[in-house]
């Protein structure tokens, strides 16, 4: 009998073509979407549109902007400007991310010699342009760094005698002539960082939204296709069918497994995707891949069909759905990773199936974890269709006394 | 051996939380047998047709069918036909028989046999490949009944089974529906068609505060309520004046359909009637003479003061 209903759900699915699109074109192309955006995004590798101002010219401020020019982080949009307000004008109309001025004598301790200028909208931008010159000053000008230093350490320790004013001066010569850091010559920065895992960051992001839409687009589908439980309610088919033997429970079952074969499809698609395009060894764990999306797809076909079977109308069904989706995936980090959230909103999404979903996808393909480390997350998802699938048995049971 | 009946409700009363719906409800429903259950809006046909599936349980009495006292939720021998088409629009005729045999609990060969039998009462054979969702509303009507009978049930709970179709669809699924009847299969026929219920059912019943009173065979009711009277119909040539209105109803008439046309069920002489209207000054258009239908027993029932009946007048 369940069989019965899973003809007719996949029966419905294969004769709408829009819907057939919808449900298994578009879970990849918005992946590639995704991954395209945010894999981009997180690199170190951001194209900035920098708008440069040189105040008054002098040989360190035309090596600078020979610097930023070959910077690959930064585009530097036209020719140097020769006044601030320019520059302000390009970033306050969006023509440039951030604005760069150089200011004046790099030697001069007194002002900072760089202003950034920067749209509150791109605060970002503005912080990762202000680190990259700082960085580009010490790695292509460390003669500059060395002068300003020692006006520093003068004022601190007295005039240096001239012998050492002289090793100074041979020293920020020989800086001058620098173009890149000499290895081992040059002594280490404060600040050394490491990449851990993969140094593939990219390969991070893809891994992360492969989860992501996964389980944005499992609770999308389930809750639209679940939707027709009400129709089925509206036209007295559930009515018939709970005279039958098997009651109206018939109609639910078959409905989860119709959502929950269509949910693994819809994944199975972004996944080869993610092996075919991104290189995400898949195949490898296809064994924990198929137990996390067995079970992410129980969990939200079990939540489509208590919100289904919970709504009287279509209408109130597709709102509480998109509700529903949206929150989920705004809170569960199907948008934006949760890190990037406030701690209470971190704590909130903890009790999402998107987070659970992406936590276990992330934990296989890119922590390499294994069967135990993602337990907690696959109980989670059956916990929530057990839940879920007993809430729409036992009103669906109730609705036909009414 | 005798043959239990297809349906039989005895002493039954429900209720919805502390709303009492129905009030020692008796009916019986031979094998073979069209009953035709009437009654005003809100009467408590829809409960009835709830506890006879067992969505409802009821506060006390029993209901057997086929000879079984009904448990709860267990009703194979029930082929509900619900007022709306409850089919699938998006599958064929066949396809959506396949699916409800085997939702009727049939396996896939029973069910294969059953398409085969059912076809054969409903006519549905030559147009097995198509959608529901193009057919016409007297087809869409008669897969709705198709669909209820695959598991041969005892009883045939049909719910406004023609509503919207036109009279050569209506003429086909009166066939339908005797056909199923003769093969033995007791028919509930829920339904507010008077005139269709009186040349189809062997038995009718008037639900109203709860309870089926009258219930019998159609001419028995209306010789009972009606023993030697007629019917006058007239319709008036302009709308009638609160004068007319006087003379009309001092004659014993009541409206119907709008104000134009009223109606008397009388022992005078039809002349008499027509004769005094004359006199009257009011002018007719058209004058009829019938014997009383259940129509009629439903509006003498609709006058009677305390019954509940606020139905449309024909």
């Amino acid at each position: 009998m369940i069989l019965a209903m899973l003809r007719v759900m996949t029966l419905g699915l294969l004769r709408d073509r829009g819907a057939l699109v919808l449900a298994f074109a578009l879970p990849p192309a918005i992946f590639v979407v995704f991954a395209s955006i945010f894999s981009a995004t997180t690199s170190d590798k951001l194209d900035l549109k920098v708008a440069v101002a040189q105040l008054s010219s002098t040989p360190a401020s035309q090596r600078l902007e020979a610097a930023l020019r070959q910077e690959p982080t930064f585009e530097v949009i036209g020719a140097v400007r020769s006044n601030r307000a320019e520059v302000e004008s390009l970033v306050k109309r969006g023509a440039a991310d951030t604005g760069l001025v150089i200011r004046g004598e790099l030697y001069d301790t007194g002002a900072a010699p760089f202003e950034v200028l920067v749209d509150p909208s791109k605060l970002m931008a503005g912080s990762i342009v202000s680190g990259r010159v700082q960085e580009l000053v010490a790695r292509r000008l460390p003669d500059l760094l060395l002068s300003r230093t020692a006006i520093t350490f003068q004022s601190v320790i007295g005039t240096f005698t001239p012998e050492q004013s002289g090793r100074l001066a041979a020293a920020v010569e020989a800086g001058a002539r620098i173009s890149e850091p000499q290895g081992a010559t040059n002594p280490p920065g404060l600040v050394a960082t490491a990449s851990v895992g993969s140094s593939d960051s990219s390969g991070a992001t893809v891994t992360y939204y492969a989860g992501a839409v996964a389980i944005l687009f499992l609770l999308f589908a389930s809750l639209q296709s679940a939707a027709i439980l009400i129709e089925e309610r509206n036209s007295g088919i559930i009515d018939r069918i709970a005279v039958g033997p098997g009651g109206s429970a018939v109609v639910v079952l078959g409905k989860l497994m119709f959502l929950t074969i269509q949910g693994v499809v819809q994944v199975g698609l972004i996944f080869i995707v993610a092996q075919l395009v991104y290189e995400v060894d898949v195949i490898r764990r296809l064994d924990l891949w198929l137990l996390i999306t067995v079970a992410a797809a129980l969990g939200a076909s079990g939540l489509a069909l208590a919100v289904a079977t919970a709504c009287t109308t279509k209408q109130q069904a597709q709102t509480v759905s998109t509700f529903v989706v949206l929150i989920c995936s705004a809170v569960g980090g199907s948008m934006v990773p949760r890190f990037m959230m406030p701690d209470f909103l971190q704590e909130i999404g903890r009790l999402t199936p998107n987070t659970w979903a992406i936590e276990a996808y992330y934990g296989v393909f890119w922590r390499h974890e294994t069967l135990p480390d993602v337990v907690p997350e696959i109980v989670s998802l059956l916990a929530m269709a057990v839940v879920g699938t007993a809430s729409a048995l036992i009103v669906s049971r109730r609705r036909l006394r009414f | 051996m005798e043959i239990p009946a297809a349906l039989e409700i005895r002493d039954l009363s429900a209720c919805y939380g502390d709303r009492k719906i129905l009030r020692r409800v008796n009916m019986r429903i031979e094998r073979g047998e069209i009953f035709g259950l009437f009654g005003p809006n809100g009467a408590g046909k829809t409960t009835l047709v709830r506890a006879v599936c067992g969505r409802l349980k009821p506060y006390e009495g029993t209901i057997m069918i086929g000879g079984k006292a009904i448990r709860h939720g267990v009703a194979r021998q029930i082929g509900l036909v619900p007022q709306e088409i409850a089919l699938y629009p998006h599958l064929t005729i066949l396809e959506n028989l396949q699916v409800f045999g085997r939702l009727s609990g049939l396996g896939a060969t029973e069910t294969k046999d059953a398409i085969g039998e059912v076809i054969k009462h409903t006519a549905l054979a030559g147009r097995l490949q198509e959608r529901v969702e193009v057919l016409s509303g007297g087809w869409k009507r008669r897969v709705n009944i198709a669909a209820a009978i695959l598991h041969r049930p005892a009883l045939l709970i049909l719910d406004e089974p023609m509503v919207g179709v036109d009279i050569d669809a209506r003429i086909t699924l009166q066939n339908v529906i005797l056909k199923l009847r003769d093969s033995g299969v007791g028919i509930l026929l829920i339904t507010h068609d008077l005139q269709q219920a009186e040349t189809m059912c062997t038995q009718v019943g008037f639900l109203h505060k709860g309870g089926i009173e009258p219930q019998g065979a159609p001419r028995a009711l209306l010789d009972l309520a009606f023993d030697g009277q007629h019917e006058i119909i007239i319709e008036t040539q302009l709308p009638v004046s609160v004068d007319d209105e006087v003379v009309l109803r001092e004659r014993g008439f009541s409206p119907v359909e709008g104000g134009q046309c009223w109606s008397v069920i009388s022992n005078s002489p039809l002349h008499e009637i027509t004769e005094h209207l004359e006199q009257s000054g009011l002018a007719t258009k058209e004058v009829r003479f019938r014997k009383p239908g259940l129509d009629s027993l439903f509006l003498h029932l609709a006058d009677q003061p305390g019954t509940g009946f606020g139905g449309p007048r024909r």
